[in-house]
């Protein structure tokens, strides 16, 4: 065993402090964009006001309004913040806590890294959807500031959305993140106004291909030219075409496509990783700790449930765990590990010898030279037949 | 405006912050490859984490969490072309896995709800243990297992009842502790003869008993340590009989991936500069330091190939009392006579014997 090192135990742990970043510089983003809004408007007002008196007044109204309503939305912007920073400071103690610790065999270790397992099941559970079962874990477990149901949550409403065909808000959030998917060359605006169109073309009324048409001059027109032409041309073609791409821009299959196109858009945006950091953690551990005994026809005589000597049950033999190992690379060693002194029944069950008597003056007596099977305890051989074994 | 003043200021900090962050963490990509072998397995997962739940005592969540796993099945990852050949074979596991969840956790499944029952029993007697140093509980249910329990040799009705004999000696003096073992220690008459006549001879002693030889039977349960220890004991043991593990599995195996982690992130780094592979799929090509704690088998590497043994190439004691792998034998004999690597003696493969860990 190394020397210990915090560092290393927090390769899952980025998304822990990037994404109240992320949201904390978004929020500032939605602040400026508010005070400048206003500001042009106020200027504005201003030379309004320097009009007859009753168009002042009117003017002046409008302006305190105008104020009130800023200071309405930097409020909701602060309570934003103020959480934001609330998290980042829970997830920052959280991770200094490692630092007091030696080794990973501190029973503070053990603490944390059950904090730990239970960040990434709701980190797991929000990605699977379930919305409900995360905020119930993260409650009763108290994490709620260590993980970021609130984005997930949205995020899922809005994928959701697009699954069944509803864009709005989707475009509201792509409206809310203009910069930055603009800095990421993100073409998921695009893809959705191209749906949008493509949903009004698929009527064949004549007045939504009017439309349509002027959606595809406002939003389409402006980039993406290769996509745009067959956007154009697609007004040529009839819903249920056999023809290629225009098959492919009809089906329905787009709105799954585009669901998890902006799933990718938001969690790269946010710096959160594709998949839930659960599956790494649990395939690196279940191979660390699989051997070939945990899927072996024949009973352990090391580690099994009929025995209470020995060691603990082996969570790869759990059954919990057992199925899923199966399709992961056992754990490399290069020397035996076995018990001291190990001897062998004559069955061919090795045990250290210690354990094996130690076992028998737990059971009944039985009569002088003989020994159990700790296995199967009704086995019974003659102490004689118990031989020395050496592994080397 | 002092608010966007104020706004302004938070965002420098924030700034620096952000900037520390970045750097922290700055050339060090995620270890998300591209071959997640869990991604298919999303019912199995599932599984895992109901079962984790249910025996961490979070009875509430696991069913918020079992309706909604039911209600909204998890659907297997977008699949590339690549895959297709696997497909078949891939559908098939998929639907065991299915089969598995719905088996287990499905609204009329038995499983949930009697493991929902046996945690919801264990943390019911493990609270009076823990909270309430309440011992009758446990030694009722040790009682009425005390079969089974007693096939798998374990000690766990006796420790439990001399700590109550002990606390009743401790709390009501000598008589009421007598009136107990009398009642009690009976039918540990055969198997632990010894040890309770020592508990009840020590009480003989009790004017001096610092200076006499019984001094040790009778210390030692007033620290709630004992009760700790006693609980642990519980945990294992009720496990034990459901044939689960006494810890979490998830969080073993969590915590070693994680421990595993960044000895992996140097391997596949490795492997994609040298542009190398590694030819045996079903084992990891390096090894992995894990403590003492997360080794639960036994594990035989033979001395000749330094191959781990396998079902198909099992360990083998020859008459000498040395062992190798069965592949290693043959190689060595070519079926006649052979001198075991280790010592001078010379045996036929025929009289080698397969061993099991």
């Amino acid at each position: 065993m190394g020397t210990f090192n915090p560092d290393t135990q927090l390769i899952l742990d980025q998304p822990l402090l990037k994404v109240p970043n992320e949201l904390s510089r978004k929020n500032f983003k939605t602040t400026q964009r508010n005070v400048e809004h206003t500001r042009d408007n106020i200027l504005n007002g201003i030379k309004n006001a320097a009009a007859p008196f009753e168009d002042s007044v009117s003017a002046l109204d409008t302006m305190i309004a105008k104020m009130e309503g800023l200071k309405r939305k930097l409020s909701e912007c602060h309570a934003e913040e103020v959480a934001l920073q609330k998290a980042s400071r829970a997830r920052i103690e959280h991770i200094n806590s490692l630092h007091s610790m030696q080794a990973v065999t501190d029973v503070k270790y053990d603490e944390w890294s059950k904090v730990r397992l239970n960040r990434l099941l709701v980190d797991y559970l929000l990605r699977s959807g379930y919305g409900d079962s995360a905020q119930a874990l993260a409650k009763a477990e108290n994490i709620e500031d260590l993980v970021d149901i609130k984005a997930f949550m949205q995020c899922e409403k809005i994928r959701t959305n697009l699954e069944q065909a509803k864009p709005q808000e989707a475009l509201a959030w792509c409206q809310d993140n203009k910069q930055a998917l603009k800095k990421m060359n993100s073409d998921l605006e695009f893809e959705l106004r191209l749906q949008q169109y493509i949903e009004m073309i698929r009527t064949r009324q004549p007045s939504k291909l009017l439309d349509a048409a002027m959606h595809a001059r406002k939003y389409l027109a402006t980039s993406n030219s290769e996509s745009a032409t067959r956007a154009a041309a697609l007004l040529a073609f009839p819903p249920g075409t056999p023809i290629e791409p225009y098959r492919a821009l009809y089906s329905h299959e787009r709105w799954n496509h585009l669901s998890s196109l902006f799933l990718r858009t938001h969690h790269d945006l946010l710096s959160l990783p594709a998949r839930p950091a659960l599956h790494v953690a649990l395939s690196a551990g279940l191979s660390a700790l699989k051997t070939p005994s945990c899927h072996s026809s024949h009973l352990s005589s090391s580690s099994n449930a009929n025995t209470s000597s020995g060691t603990s049950v082996c969570p790869i033999c759990s059954t919990e765990l057992n199925e899923l190992a199966r399709s992961v690379p056992y754990a490399n060693h290069t020397k035996s590990i076995v018990e001291n002194d190990p001897v062998v029944l004559p069955n061919g069950r090795i045990y250290g010898r210690t354990r094996l008597m130690e076992f028998q003056s737990k059971m009944p007596a039985l009569p002088e030279g003989r020994v159990r099977d700790p296995s199967e305890p009704d086995v019974i051989f003659d102490i004689y037949q118990v031989k020395k074994v050496y592994i080397s | 405006m002092d608010e966007i003043l104020k706004a302004h200021e938070r965002l420098e900090k924030k700034d620096n912050l952000a900037k520390s962050v970045e750097e922290k963490f700055k050339d060090k990509p995620l270890p998300f490859e591209s071959n997640d072998a869990l991604a298919s397995h999303p019912s199995l997962i599932n599984r895992a984490i109901a079962m984790h739940l249910l025996r961490e005592g979070h009875f509430d969540v696991a069913a918020t969490f079992i309706k909604e796993a039911n209600n909204n099945p998890p659907t297997s990852p977008e699949r590339t072309m690549k895959d297709a050949p696997d497909m078949a074979q891939d559908s098939q596991v998929q639907s065991n896995a299915r089969k598995a969840w719905e088996m287990d956790f499905s609204p009329s499944a038995d499983m949930s709800m009697a493991l929902h029952s046996q945690f919801q029993e264990m943390y019911s007697i493990l609270n009076e243990l823990r909270v309430h140093h309440n011992l009758d509980p446990a030694i009722e249910w040790a009682r009425q297992h005390s079969q089974v329990l007693d096939a798998r040799g374990s000690n766990l009705e006796y420790d439990l009842c001399r700590l109550q004999y002990l606390t009743l000696f401790r709390t009501h003096g000598p008589l009421a502790a007598v009136t107990y073992a009398r009642n009690t220690f009976g039918k540990f008459h055969r198997r632990y003869e010894g040890q309770t006549l020592r508990l009840s001879g020590a009480l003989a002693f009790i004017p001096n008993l610092g200076t006499s030889p019984y001094a040790a039977d009778l210390s030692g349960p007033a620290e709630t340590n004992t009760y700790s220890i006693a609980s642990a004991a519980f945990t294992a043991e009720f496990c034990a009989l459901l044939q689960l593990s006494s810890a979490s599995p998830l969080l073993t195996a969590v915590t070693a991936g994680c421990i595993a982690l960044p000895t992996l992130l140097k391997l596949s780094h490795i492997q994609q500069t040298r542009r190398t592979s590694w030819t045996t799929e079903s084992e990891l090509p390096v090894e992995i330091p894990l403590p003492t704690g997360y080794s639960f088998h036994s594990i035989f590497v033979c001395p000749v190939s330094k191959e781990q043994s396998t079902d198909s190439n099992p360990p083998m004691m020859l008459p000498c009392g040395h062992v190798v792998a069965r592949d290693s034998m043959n190689q060595l004999s070519r079926g006649t006579r052979f001198k075991c690597p280790y010592c001078p003696i010379e045996s036929h493969p025929k009289d080698a014997k397969k061993i099991y860990f």
